[in-house]
């Protein structure tokens, strides 16, 4: 690893490292609503169903495997076929987001609200909604990859690499946040 | 992202390019140090007006009163007063002492220290800058609304902080100022730790930096890892105020589930315990380097002086609880949090008696910024010690809120590191601007800060352990709090001195820097790598990478033969 490459890695390790401990903190909290609270879900409150979230769950685990098969074949040499499952990544990234946003105008159609849910709503709402401004960024991120591949410079497989990590980060967030929080 | 490989860029040739937008770490420093300085000077004014309440309630605020507050015809309101401490502690905290100690230094000892043309990635750090002018923008703007800032303590709790609390913009506003704040602060630490690990000059380990780096370094460390904490904090009271969620609103618990208030508490000083470490440790690390080049000998014990500040970054993450033992904690974590809070003093005493061990037997100089460096211990001592009856259960239950802990908390986190950027702005002036400062102005400056400083803090330890509580509008209306009315005219007497003797410093930073005497290269005969380059460094510092063979404090050795007392870092080490 050059020194480039080291200081890129780094930077990627440190941002990684202050996304963690931002959800850390939201998770945290859920521990003590979740175990402070004497039923939950509260009282008048059906619990979310599942298919929706499964289906977000899906969508980014498959989008996650794409985003590996770019790294993959970046390091193989073969830049259009990373291209291509670069696409891949981003189209099912898109998807998860239109998923989130069908999914926030379903939670109305169920009865729970932001305001009048109470700490229910809140969470189901607040916590999603920060996860999904950092899908943005995170599909900011994909498109600025596109533009890499295509250009092909030398950095390539260092911002494939950085990328890569950051989504996946994103998608083991929201598998912690479905088992947690819907699952259970 | 590109990272920077050390390589030389072409001097920006622009206005614009060169001051506003500038790459350069030199000039974000600057620009930070200016940033900085202004808001010192606001959140100075504050605080003065603060104390003339206190001591003086029911008087008209001489002069500014007139001016600011006509309409009740020149006294502090209460609701204004709120605001002024609020705002006081959030300007100091993160707009002064934060650009200063971490901006300003930061950016301009880290690469200049360890031998590296720029930050690993100059961008950011501009980019880093822009955020923090922002976000200062945002807080002044929230001065200016018609229901004002924020008022909620600059810990903004729930339910004060929450729409029933403050229905103003003033503390949205300020929630979202601290989380554009955030954002530059861990800008900047991703960029001060990748440079650190990645662009020393070959031959300098770790142990071989400057110990102003081992602080520099460790900070950032920290606020990569906490500065979040608070921004998922702030996120979630932005969401409370403006989105309508409750999370730190406690309601009907069976029906809907409860928000928490006291989670805020948590989630604050989960960070907000960190944080404090995160402003002194940058002026930890400037004193033990300044102690060492004015004693004209090597820092005792340098190697465990940094291990002993690394062991304080740990430990203060564990310590967090020790501000909420009156939030009905159970007495099995109350007690956790005293033991591990008391063992933060075990490192800590082990650099103070490095701190001593340097001094000890030196040959002395009594330049400016040693004086201020002296200082710094003999202020930290004292901070440090009253740290341990907070840090206590029993006593702090007793002390809990008083002026007490306000002292304490002056004496560590503002007499200290005040003290410590005033020594590095003595001590870096020359290499920054190419300009001396002028030295007698500078020793007027010390004593005119350091004496009335002690009156202040001091008198607040006093009338805090007499019972008096922070925060009160107006405490004389309570009987038993009258008595310490001479106290607090002295506090505010010391506090005006204070006030007034800051105007020989700026005066002098302002005449220095139009009419100083030239600096030389090396004005105060030290050895770090920052001197070795002409005073102001040219625009890529170095124009062969230097090779380091020694570490930083080789100073006062007999065996040296070559007419110093000290060698650069770039020379081979001469056994003593």
């Amino acid at each position: 690893m050059n020194r480039g490459q080291l200081q890129n890695s780094l930077a990627m390790t440190v941002t990684l490292i202050m996304g963690s401990m931002l959800f850390a903190t939201l998770f945290l909290g859920y521990a003590v609503y979740r175990s402070s609270a004497v039923m939950w879900p509260p009282l008048g409150i059906q619990k979310v169903s599942l298919f929706l979230p499964l289906l977000s769950t899906l969508i980014i685990l498959v989008s996650s495997w794409f985003m590996n098969q770019s790294k993959v074949k970046v390091e193989s040499g073969d830049v259009g076929k990373a291209l291509t499952a670069n696409n891949m990544t981003l189209a099912f990234g898109m998807l998860f987001m239109i998923i989130q946003g069908y999914f926030w105008y379903h939670l109305k159609s169920t009865g729970i609200f932001l305001t009048t849910s109470g700490i229910f709503g809140s969470i189901l709402y607040g916590f999603t909604w920060i996860h999904a401004f950092h899908v943005v960024f995170g599909l900011l991120a994909l498109i600025y990859l596109r533009f890499a591949l295509k250009q092909n410079g030398p950095q390539v497989l260092q911002v494939t690499v950085n990328v890569e990590k950051f989504w996946h980060f994103l998608g083991v967030v929201w598998l912690i946040m479905f088992i947690t929080i819907f699952v259970l | 992202m590109s990272g920077g490989y050390n390589e030389i860029h072409p001097e920006p040739t622009t206005f614009w390019s060169k001051y506003i937008i500038s790459f350069d770490h030199k000039v974000i420093a600057k620009q930070f140090l200016w940033y900085g300085i202004f808001f010192l000077g606001l959140g100075g004014m504050m605080a003065l007006l603060i104390r003339w309440t206190l001591a003086y309630p029911g008087v008209p605020v001489p002069v500014l009163g007139s001016l600011l507050f006509s309409e009740s015809g020149g006294v502090v309101p209460p609701d204004t007063y709120s605001m002024l401490f609020t705002m006081h502690g959030t300007i100091m905290i993160f707009y002064a002492i934060t650009p200063i100690l971490i901006g300003a230094f930061g950016n301009y000892c880290i690469p200049l220290q360890i031998g590296a043309r720029d930050m690993a990635f100059p961008m950011l750090n501009m980019l880093s800058f822009w955020f923090a002018f922002l976000s200062g923008v945002v807080l002044i703007i929230s001065l200016c609304l018609p229901l004002g800032a924020a008022a909620g303590g600059w810990t903004s709790y729930p339910t004060l902080s929450t729409l029933i609390g403050s229905p103003g913009a003033g503390q949205t506003l300020w929630c979202v100022a601290i989380f554009l704040f955030g954002v530059s602060s861990t800008m900047g630490a991703v960029n001060y730790v990748t440079t650190v690990i990645t662009l020393r000059a070959p031959g300098m380990g770790y142990f071989d930096m400057p110990l102003t780096i081992w602080g520099l370094w460790l900070t950032a460390i920290l606020n990569a890892i906490f500065v979040p904490v608070l921004g998922a904090g702030v996120l979630l009271l932005i969401l409370d105020r403006v989105m309508g969620t409750t999370f730190f609103l406690a309601g009907a618990s069976a029906t809907s589930g409860s928000g928490d208030p006291v989670l805020f508490q948590h989630v604050f000083w989960i960070f907000g315990h960190p944080e404090v470490y995160i402003l002194i440790l940058p002026a930890w690390g400037i004193v033990s380097d300044l102690l060492s080049f004015f004693s004209r000998k090597p820092a005792f014990g340098a190697k465990a002086t940094a291990l002993a500040m690394t062991a304080v970054s740990i430990l203060s993450t564990l310590v967090y609880g020790h501000h909420m033992f009156t939030t009905q904690m159970s007495p099995l974590l109350t007690q956790s949090f005293m033991t591990l809070t008391m063992t933060i003093s075990i490192p800590s005493a082990i650099f103070f008696a490095n701190w001593l061990g340097t001094i000890w037997k030196g040959s002395i100089r009594f330049d400016s910024p040693m004086l201020f460096s002296l200082g710094v211990v003999f202020v930290f001592g004292l901070g440090g010690l009253t740290g341990l009856h907070l840090g206590t259960v029993t006593t702090d239950l007793y002390l809990h809120d008083t002026y007490f802990v306000v002292g304490h908390f002056h004496y560590t986190m503002a007499a200290s590191v005040l003290l410590g950027g005033f020594a590095g702005i003595y001590f870096w002036f020359p290499k920054m601007f190419g300009k001396m400062m002028n030295e007698t102005m500078a020793k007027i400056h010390f004593w005119g800060t350091m004496i009335p400083l002690n009156g202040i803090f001091f008198g607040m330890l006093m009338v805090g352990y007499g019972g008096m509580h922070r925060r009160i509008y107006n405490p004389f209306v309570y009987e038993s709090l009258q008595r310490l009315i001479p106290i607090n005219s002295m506090i505010t007497t010391s506090a005006i001195l204070m006030g007034a003797f800051q105007i020989v410093f700026v005066i002098n930073f302002l005449w220095s820097l139009k009419s100083g005497a030239k600096a030389v290269n090396n004005p105060w005969n030290v050895g770090t790598l920052e001197w070795t380059i002409p005073s102001p460094p040219v625009h890529h510092n170095y124009d062969e990478i230097p090779v380091v063979k020694c570490g930083p404090h080789e100073l006062g050795n007999p065996n040296l033969k070559n007419g110093r007392d000290f060698q650069y870092q770039t020379e081979e080490l001469v056994e003593a």
